[in-house]
């Protein structure tokens, strides 16, 4: 007669346990889990009062103040421009003596500061266009032709950078063709920039100082209470284009 | 487990609160500060340094700061930049520093111009440059070009030429002078001759002349001889000559039975082939730079209007609608644009550019005379152009946003139908 040795009797942790019903420790756990992964994504949102995500915004402009342009006719310039500087340099009249002469033995040093400081002087006195378009209800201060509808907040923060988006003149045609740059800003409740990441560079260190330089030189608006936990944690990413 | 309920906290954090994106488009493009320290050494180095400011200052590239602003002793730093107190350059807002200094050597004169990069404090280019005295206008403007490379790797201006027609006693005259308009040579005498037009090469151009009486027709003018012969004679006239962007053939309009159209020719002569064939007016051809299409004014739909076509004379298109008169259409350089002179509702004639692709319409002159013919500079950064705002007519260059004008030339009775060539070899 053999004496039976000890056995051990492996119990599947799915499997009921006499002690706590038909449900093992291991789905129960399982299905908790589950069940909290489930409350997270529906509650925590709400839990932690954040806004409704703003994914795209519509950019409103303010329309100036005008009249409506007929789409027929040839368009009006934006802006008036500088009104036209003389030669830095005035070409001599053909056939005319060299009358300068005289001059240019006495003053060369002068004739040449005076060539660099009149380029210098010569400013952009812009006046307003007493035909510019726009609507009759408008401001002075728009910049649209027509009104749009959009997020003011957004519309605004696009707005006071694009005021101070300049690059350059001496970066290529294609570089600037082809600009493309991403800089994300974090906004105070007061419309301070507090911190700004430029994510994605432009490949030219001539345009990334400039974005950078537009961005500090922006003063935004306070944000609105609804977008100001937004702006302030997620921030603002703007796609700068050419 | 920890980590599938980070997972799951990161999931629902990056569900409820994505960052809003906006895009800003339509940077404005702002001259590079720069500033021109005082020449030292011979006099000489002041007239330099005065014809390359001018360049500087109507290529748009650059602003040029005020001398007066300086605050380095010129007497003192050096020209090297290890001699440089580039913060006190830094304090008056310069971002690059150009020094030179001349010597003279009995006619001959020797430029060494130096070019800092002031934030980096370091020299960026450096060039030794010999003249005679009557050469030094070109020294700077070579020296100008190789500035402008430095920065933008592309090609400057300073250097080319630009050919117009000179309103004098006995007619309208070809003449070619340089980009600033100094050194103008006129080419022919007598008759009236309009619408130079570069050959490839640039050492001769095609102009449309009445000089054998009866109507306009084509001929060529040697810049260097002066020579002139007959280009293309043709029905009741031929004008408008255009050369391909390759060299090898050239548009032109002709007028046979009444009836103006466009048509191709090979540069050595041969077969004329016609490529328009409407009942309207097609005249004013001007190449794509990829040579592929061209552009003309056709009044087929009843106003003058800018169109396209296929070099092949094919897949016409018209593609502008605004104004009831848009003429003298010149395609850029780079192929985005064409710019064009367009008659407003005041009746007065302004410079527009219209984007290929896109269709938009923008103005470049307003309230500022009568504006007109515009041709591009080889690099697409100028257009130079013909305008009253002065009183006579003038050539005027600008940025291709209308900013920036600046007279070039003062011609006693007027100047027009520019034409933006290559660097002119003498």
């Amino acid at each position: 007669m053999t004496e039976a040795g000890p056995q051990t009797v492996y119990r599947s942790l799915l499997g009921g346990d006499p002690r706590i019903g038909w449900l093992g420790p291991g789905l129960a756990l399982a299905i908790g889990l589950h069940l909290a992964v489930v409350a997270a994504a529906l509650f925590l949102p709400k839990l932690l009062d954040r806004p409704h995500p703003v994914r795209k915004p519509v950019i409103a402009h303010l329309v100036a103040l005008g009249k409506p342009r007929d789409p027929r006719l040839l368009p009006r310039k934006e802006s008036e421009p500088p009104a036209g500087a003389a030669p830095a340099s005035a070409p001599q009249k053909p056939g005319a003596p060299a009358k300068s002469a005289p001059q240019r033995q006495l003053t060369r040093q002068e004739m040449m500061e005076r060539a660099v400081a009149g380029a210098a002087r010569r400013t952009r006195d812009e006046k307003p266009d007493p035909e510019r378009a726009g609507q009759e209800t408008g401001s002075p201060s728009g910049t649209a032709a027509n009104a749009e509808e959009g997020e003011k907040y957004f519309g605004e923060v696009e707005d006071r950078i694009h005021a101070n988006y300049v690059v350059p003149s001496v970066i290529s045609e294609r570089e600037r063709l082809y600009l493309s740059a991403t800089v994300v800003i974090y906004i105070g409740r007061d419309g301070t920039i507090v911190k700004h990441v430029m994510t994605k560079p432009s490949g030219n260190s001539f345009i990334d100082q400039a974005l950078v330089l537009a961005i500090q030189r922006t003063r935004l608006p306070a944000p609105p209470p609804e977008l100001a936990r937004l702006v302030r944690d997620e921030g603002l990413e703007i796609n700068f284009k050419p | 487990m920890k980590r599938l309920l980070l997972l799951a906290l990161a999931a629902a954090t990056a569900a409820h609160a994505q960052r809003p994106t906006i895009d800003i488009s339509g940077a404005r493009v702002q001259a590079y500060p720069l500033a021109l320290a005082p020449p030292s050494g011979a006099p000489e180095g002041a007239d330099v340094l005065g014809v390359l400011a001018a360049d500087f200052d109507r290529s748009g590239l650059f602003r040029l700061l005020d001398p007066k602003s300086f605050l380095a002793d010129p007497g003192k730093e050096g020209t090297s930049a290890s001699t440089i107190d580039f913060s006190k350059w830094t304090a008056v807002g310069a971002q690059a520093l150009v020094k030179t200094s001349a010597k003279a050597e009995g006619d001959t004169v020797k430029v060494d111009f130096r070019l800092f990069d002031v934030p980096h404090a370091s020299e960026m280019l450096r060039g030794e440059y010999s003249a005679p005295r009557g050469g030094l206008r070109q020294i700077a403007h070579r020296f100008g070009d190789d500035v402008v490379r430095a920065f933008t790797q592309e090609p400057g201006i300073f250097q080319t030429s630009i050919a117009y027609v000179r309103e004098t006693e006995n007619g309208k005259q070809i003449v070619v002078a340089d980009a600033d308009g100094f050194g103008a040579q006129q080419l022919t005498a007598g008759s009236i001759n309009l619408l130079p037009a570069w050959m490839p090469g640039g050492r001769a151009l095609a102009f449309s002349s009445f000089r054998n009486g009866g109507g306009a027709h084509l001929f060529q003018v040697d810049v260097a001889t002066r020579a002139v012969q007959q280009l293309v004679k043709m029905g009741d006239f031929a004008t408008g000559a255009v050369f391909s962007p390759d060299g090898i053939r050239f548009a032109f309009s002709a007028s046979q039975a009444e009836n103006t159209d466009i048509w191709l020719s090979p540069i050595e002569g041969g077969v004329v082939r016609r490529l328009t064939d409407s009942r309207g007016i097609d005249i004013s051809a001007s190449w794509s730079p990829d040579g592929k299409r061209i552009a003309f004014v056709s009044d087929r739909a009843g106003s003058p209007q800018i169109y396209t076509m296929a070099a092949d004379g094919s897949d016409v298109r018209r593609i502008t609608f605004q104004g009831n008169y848009n003429q003298e259409p010149a395609w850029s350089p780079k192929g985005d644009l064409i710019a064009f002179s367009g008659r407003d509702e005041h009746r007065v004639f302004d410079l527009y550019v219209i984007n290929v692709q896109t269709g938009k319409v923008a103005r470049l002159t307003q309230n500022q005379g009568t504006n007109e013919k515009p041709s591009w500079a080889p690099n697409g950064r100028l257009v130079v152009f013909s305008s009253t705002r002065s009183g006579k007519k003038q050539l005027w260059t600008a940025l291709p946003d209308g900013s920036n004008a600046r007279q070039i030339t003062n011609e006693p009775r007027g100047a027009s139908d520019a034409a933006w060539g290559p660097p002119l070899s003498r």
